[in-house]
């Protein structure tokens, strides 16, 4: 079936600029709602350029885009179908004020503070604000048990970009959660709008610091893409390089944090220690412990990093690995915490990582931090011998293109569309948009102690989701 | 002391430091600052050092503010100022927090708290590392020390 609606994207009327991108008629966009319904085809991003609404969906070997031209009452929606696509039909009413006719329409970004409302349509309206924010309604499990109702975040004290949750407790166990989002709301898709690809780049790297060499990637593949030229073999191997610097630094810094949540302070102290090795050794290859700016690479990027360094890692590792197995290690501690089941993920198009855990296991803390521990020492190994790479030929080439890398929590997406050089309309996908709509599934059952482990087991990121 | 390489190779020598506790808020960033003060954090609580992260506004005397300052955030870091007792000071670390950085004001964003505020402690850079955010921590200490 899954088979059926990509052909039936495919024949899209018009050929776009794009590759794998395809314009629905109406009537077609339809058919393809009532084929969703039937198979398993993931939904990986749904967003607007003010003028279509265009759905991206997982299908090897290319990507597919099903665009649709948006009609003064809006765009059918995909959320009856797909209930991944809830939170980016919100967005797209927050930020154009296109509707999505049988989703849902309150906001997910806007809060009601921001001074205008559709900030990204052309004619945008001054908004009268609600300063005291937004009212929650408890759910009526938790109001007939006569539960607690907590809040988490946005302010936590932590290290982490801002996000709301409110946790219906009826009893020891969470039950009912609602996410708020939006604290973490820059307006990039604004800001983006106007600027040379060199100077958006910047702004790209900004996005989300954990994952900023995967956001450089995927954006420097769609800019390929979109002007046609291809991306040369010394920086297809650089991107590999630093992703895999970028995946080891990110996924110690969440063991880090795990062990010092479950008190298993011998894994926190080591996994810390290795994070401040890489983060020296990103300082000895490209000059600065973030990588920020990396992509394109300087002409003098090495292309091997230091041997002894890499051994003594890597020894760590395996007395990382050991120490999580042990008896009451994290593993022990962590499991049956946070299950994201394989269902759920495919369900809410959540890839990488999280996807895979789900998969191995049941889904549980244990499982998460278990591949992150398995990537690390991958990366590892590709850092000790880096494969041959060869020059990334672009596809399309018309000034749009759409570009992708996998981040530490997921695969992310980059979609551009150049005007005179100048970046005209973009959007990014993120994975934490799609964690942050599973956390009322994964969250159901856990102990409000628990919450923040399993929020940085899934490496969710709220700048990541608001963008 | 665990082996952070905050303080490494050498390890370099910590002049004295006074209690400080400081509650922090990333008010919207891309979290590069936030990164780096975690591994302060870190290698503080290895070194059994007087200044800590704390997760509540009611023991902090520092406010310490990282990101640009998104019409969201605005009143979450107001409520976390009105909470804290007594003397207490604010300090702005990273490019965003002190003027916006790349960043500045847009719909969503009011661009930095620094240009808004008096703060005690404003650290530019994109992000600053942390022995850097421990240096400007500490000569805050120091020069509110001699007054
Ligand atoms: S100053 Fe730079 S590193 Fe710090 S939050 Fe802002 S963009 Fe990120």
């Amino acid at each position: 079936m899954s088979v059926e609606v990509a052909a039936l994207i495919r024949q899209g009327a018009a050929p776009t600029p794009c590759a794998g991108r395809f314009v629905l008629e109406a009537e077609a966009w339809q058919a393809m709602i009532a084929g969703l319904r039937a198979t398993d085809l993931p939904l990986l991003g749904l967003w607007s350029d003010g003028v279509q609404v265009h759905a991206l969906f997982h299908h090897d070997p290319i990507p597919l885009v099903a665009s649709v031209a948006v009609s003064p009452d809006g765009y059918p929606a995909l959320s009856p179908v797909r209930v991944g696509a809830q939170g980016p039909e919100r967005i797209i009413h927050d930020l154009w004020g296109i509707p999505a006719i049988g989703g849902r329409c309150e906001p997910w970004l806007d809060q009601g503070r921001w001074p205008v409302a559709t900030p990204l349509a052309a004619h945008r309206a001054p908004t009268p604000g609600l300063p005291e924010g937004r009212e929650f309604i408890d759910d009526a499990a938790v109001r007939q048990a006569g539960g607690t109702g907590l809040g988490y975040g946005p302010a936590e004290g932590n290290f982490r970009a801002p996000f709301h949750l409110r946790l219906g407790l009826p009893g020891a166990r969470i039950e009912a959660v609602q996410p708020c989002m939006g604290y973490a709301h820059r307006g990039l898709a604004a800001r983006l709008r106007g600027l040379a690809p060199q100077q958006a780049a910047r702004l790209v790297a900004r996005i989300d610091a954990p994952a900023t060499v995967a956001h450089q990637l995927a954006f420097a593949r769609a800019l390929h893409n979109a002007t046609g030229t291809a991306m040369p073999a010394q920086d297809v191997a650089a991107g590999v390089m630093l992703g895999a610097m970028e995946r080891i630094a990110t996924h110690l810094d969440v063991l880090a944090q795990a062990g010092a949540m479950l008190g298993d302070g011998r894994s926190a102290t080591l996994a810390a220690s290795m994070l401040e090795q890489m983060r020296q050794m990103c300082r000895n290859v490209c000059g600065r412990r973030l990588l920020f700016d990396v992509i394109p690479p300087a002409a003098t990027f090495p292309v091997r990093v230091d041997g002894a360094q890499l051994a003594t890692l890597a020894a760590e590792h395996a007395s990382l690995h050991r120490l999580f197995w042990r008896p009451r290690g994290l593993a022990a501690q962590a499991r049956g915490k946070g299950v994201l089941s394989a269902t759920m993920a495919a369900r809410l198009g959540i890839m990488g990582g999280n996807a895979r855990a789900a998969r191995k296991g049941q889904g549980d803390v244990t499982d998460r931090l278990e591949v992150r521990l398995g990537e690390i020492g991958a990366s590892l190994a590709l850092l000790a011998a880096p494969p041959e790479s060869t020059v990334m030929e672009a596809e399309g080439g018309g000034e749009e293109g759409l570009g992708w890398a996998e981040g530490p929590a997921g695969l992310l997406w980059h979609w551009l569309r150049l005007e005179a050089g100048h970046v005209a309309a973009w959007w990014c996908g993120d994975p934490s948009l799609a964690l942050a709509q599973a956390l009322p599934a994964i969250l159901s059952g856990a102990a409000y102690e628990d919450v923040d482990l399993i929020v940085v087991s899934l490496g969710m990121s709220a700048t990541g989701a608001d963008l | 002391m665990a082996r952070l390489h905050l303080f490494w190779p050498e390890g370099t020598p910590l002049p004295r430091l006074e209690a400080l506790d400081i509650f922090h808020i990333e008010s919207g960033g891309c979290t590069g600052c936030a990164l780096e003060l975690a591994s302060l954090s870190r290698a503080l609580l290895a070194g059994n050092h007087p200044i800590r992260f704390v997760s509540t506004p009611r023991q902090a005397g520092m406010l310490l503010l990282t990101g640009s300052l998104t019409v969201g955030m605005a009143p979450v870091v107001e409520l976390a100022w009105q909470a804290m007792p007594g003397p207490r000071v604010l300090a702005v670390v990273g490019d965003c927090a002190v003027d916006g950085g790349l960043f500045g004001g847009n719909y969503a964003v009011l661009g930095g708290v620094g240009v808004r505020a008096r703060s005690s402690v404003s650290l530019p850079g994109c992000p600053p590392a942390p022995d850097e955010i421990l240096a400007a921590l500490v000569r805050w200490q120091t020069t509110e020390g001699e007054r």
